[in-house]
């Protein structure tokens, strides 16, 4: 194999297969299409908020986002109350689009202004928004959004659900493309891999950076909008955990932690090899406790993995000078 | 390289960051002050007790988060390790084994799981962050497996007088910390394992160079703040008797913020003890200041990280000055 990227992506495929086989073995009811659906049903929300990580992540600095579900929870119920308050539902989504994005510029502002560790930074901001989600709503949900909404995450379309088709595959590709075939696409994979030459080169890395967490932000807003479909009710707590399970995605997808290199396809096979582990484990009735455990080793074999591909890559790199 | 090199000439020369330590006992101060007014219970002794009891647990992580911060390191696995002792601890007590059997049980599951993580860290070079956050679901799929789900309670009290008693008219809580944070200043402080630590905290590839072996300074550490997890969960089980299914959940990055907030840098090389102890008790008051005036605890968070926030750009602005 040339690429060792290609070569993970292609192990990556073995492992989806692998968790594929293990559900069918385990249960029954596993190889059917309404699994599928079911299955496919969890995708959209960790899968945006992965990609959202893996953008940060790409960037370098080295650059994470804590804040992204915590985010997800505090857009949710801003869209819910701004509803609740009489707005048009398509205009109070629009805000908490914006909301989001301002909540992402807080933290490209703590990190790419004043130069605090994007760890610490949106560590802070993640308890800041989550607390405040909690605490604006005293612990309860905002319901009432109506049934029309539900359709985007609860409706099919060939047995599909609507938002993986009309949120999740378009913002794949458009990423996708973003990244392999565009001029910023490259200033990303720069920063992430020599932040220094990159800026020498004329990258304005900061700007780039902060505009990353913004979107990231944004991204968080959708997801926030597909949960408040999926529930029809904002609850204060709908992305605990998010955060931990994105970065988890991204790095098991093949992004380095510490930026530079990655692909969004590597993302996306990670959040379908994590939702069917979860399907397939929880189909057979097999405790909790084996999912998590699964998600722990399968994140630190896959930085090992990952190291041992980034060290070929490196050898590469020296033969090419 | 301009902050490595200032990073590296401070940390030596000034081990206690008088400024940072003022800072959070100002804003102690402060909240002291408006708890107090907003209500007479929180300046009574038995309060004050109170908060120092709750305290412990916390305190003691935070003193082995502080060294792990200051190596550059990061441990979010703390609750996990935490859990899992305390779920140990649990199960031989239900047994009918007794205190001095048990402690050396939850001390030696504590140091296992941290030894684990360092030797993770140290061989395999997955960054900390990712490691610990593997190992988090680990050890916490370890204690749904042991536990079941269901809470463990109505364990003996022999053990309570480590956090609830009096020794020679000293609260045990009181003397508990103390003997934690005497023992990590000395090793940090007064020891060449401790310099080794801020050394390569300050520039690893440095301290690697310099004959310092780093990856069993790093296995150490992480050992020993697993350590005074397994420690932590002792002194929970004495203070409250029981175990809950979601114990730990918050501790890691509680305890974090705590360090932070005493002044420690994240990217390694500075870092207080005192401060961080001064961090855990901001936490701790917040959380019973706010209960005790009437206001939700659901705004501990929020201040919290308001705090935190202030806090990384005071550090921000006060690097740019020095550079």
């Amino acid at each position: 194999m040339k690429d060792p990227l290609a070569q993970r992506m292609l192990s990556l495929v073995a492992l989806l297969v692998a968790a594929v086989v293990l559900g069918a073995v385990l249960s029954p009811h596993f190889l059917m299409p309404s699994t599928a659906a079911y299955l496919l049903q969890y995708v959209p929300v960790l899968g945006v908020l992965g990609l959202a990580q893996t953008l940060v992540m790409l960037s370098g600095g080295p650059g994470i986002d804590l804040s992204v579900g915590a985010t997800l929870s505090l857009v949710s119920l801003a869209i819910a109350g701004l509803y609740g308050l009489g707005l048009p539902l398509m205009l109070a989504c629009l805000l908490g689009l914006v909301l989001g994005g301002l909540l992402g510029a807080t933290n490209g502002i703590l990190i790419c202004v004043f130069g605090v560790p994007s760890l610490m930074a949106t560590l802070a901001t993640m308890f800041a928004y989550s607390g405040l989600a909690l605490a604006l709503t005293g612990g309860s949900p905002i319901g009432g959004i109506p049934d029309w909404f539900g359709v985007l995450a609860q409706g099919r379309f060939l047995g599909i659900p609507i938002h993986v088709w009309t949120i999740f595959v378009p913002l794949a590709i458009i990423l996708h493309i973003l990244l392999a075939r565009t001029r910023p696409g490259s200033h990303i994979y720069a920063s992430g891999n020599d932040e220094r030459a990159a800026f020498l080169s004329g990258v304005q890395v900061l700007r780039l950076r902060f505009g990353l967490y913004c979107l990231a932000g944004v991204l968080a807003g959708l997801a926030a909008i597909m949960t408040l479909s999926w529930f029809q009710a904002a609850r204060p707590d709908a992305g605990k955990g998010m955060e931990l399970l994105s970065v988890t995605v991204a790095v098991l997808g093949g992004t380095h932690i510490f930026g530079g290199s990655g692909r969004i396809l590597g993302t996306v096979l990670a959040v379908l090899i994590v939702t069917t582990l979860q399907a397939a484990l929880q189909l057979a009735n097999i405790s909790q406790a084996w999912q998590l455990a699964a998600i722990g080793i399968l994140l630190i074999g896959s930085f090992i993995a990952d190291d041992a591909v980034s060290a070929r890559l490196r050898v590469r790199r020296l033969r090419a000078v | 390289m301009a902050s490595v090199a200032t990073k590296a000439s401070r940390a030596p020369s000034r081990p206690f960051r008088v400024g940072r330590e003022m800072f959070i006992l100002a804003a102690l101060a402060v909240l002291g002050v408006v708890f107090a007014t907003y209500s007479d219970a929180f300046l009574s002794q038995r309060n004050l007790t109170t908060i120092l009891r709750n305290s412990v647990d916390l305190a003691v992580i935070c003193a082995g988060m502080t060294i792990i911060i200051i190596m550059g390191g990061i441990d979010v696995s703390v609750g996990g390790i935490v859990a899992v002792s305390a779920v140990l601890i649990g199960r031989a007590f239900q047994l009918g084994l007794p205190a001095y059997a048990v402690v050396p049980i939850g001390l030696a599951a504590g140091a296992s799981l941290g030894l684990l993580n360092g030797l993770i860290i140290a061989r395999t070079r997955v960054p900390p962050i990712v490691a610990t956050l593997g190992t988090m679901y680990i050890f916490i799929a370890v204690l749904f497996l042991v536990i079941g789900g269901v809470w463990i309670s109505g364990l003996p009290s022999t053990l309570s007088f480590l956090v609830l008693g009096n020794i020679l008219g000293i609260p045990a809580g009181l003397l508990m910390i103390a003997a934690a944070y005497l023992i990590c200043w000395l090793l940090l402080r007064r020891t060449p394992w401790g310099q080794h630590v801020v050394a390569i905290g300050c520039d690893e590839a440095a301290a690697r160079l310099a004959g310092i072996r780093v990856d069993r300074t790093k296995v150490q550490a992480y050992a020993l703040l697993g350590l005074l997890g397994g420690l932590a969960a002792i002194l929970y089980i004495a203070r409250l008797r029981n175990v809950e299914v979601n114990i730990g959940t918050n501790i890691a990055l509680e305890a974090v913020a705590a360090v932070v907030l005493g002044g420690a840098n994240i990217r390694g090389g500075v870092g207080s003890l005192i401060g961080s102890l001064l961090g855990v008790l901001f936490i701790k008051v917040t959380q019973n200041g706010l209960v005790l005036i009437g206001i939700s605890s659901l705004w501990e968070p929020v201040i919290i990280g308001g705090l935190l926030i202030t806090v990384l750009i005071m550090d921000a602005l006060e690097s740019r000055r020095s550079t």
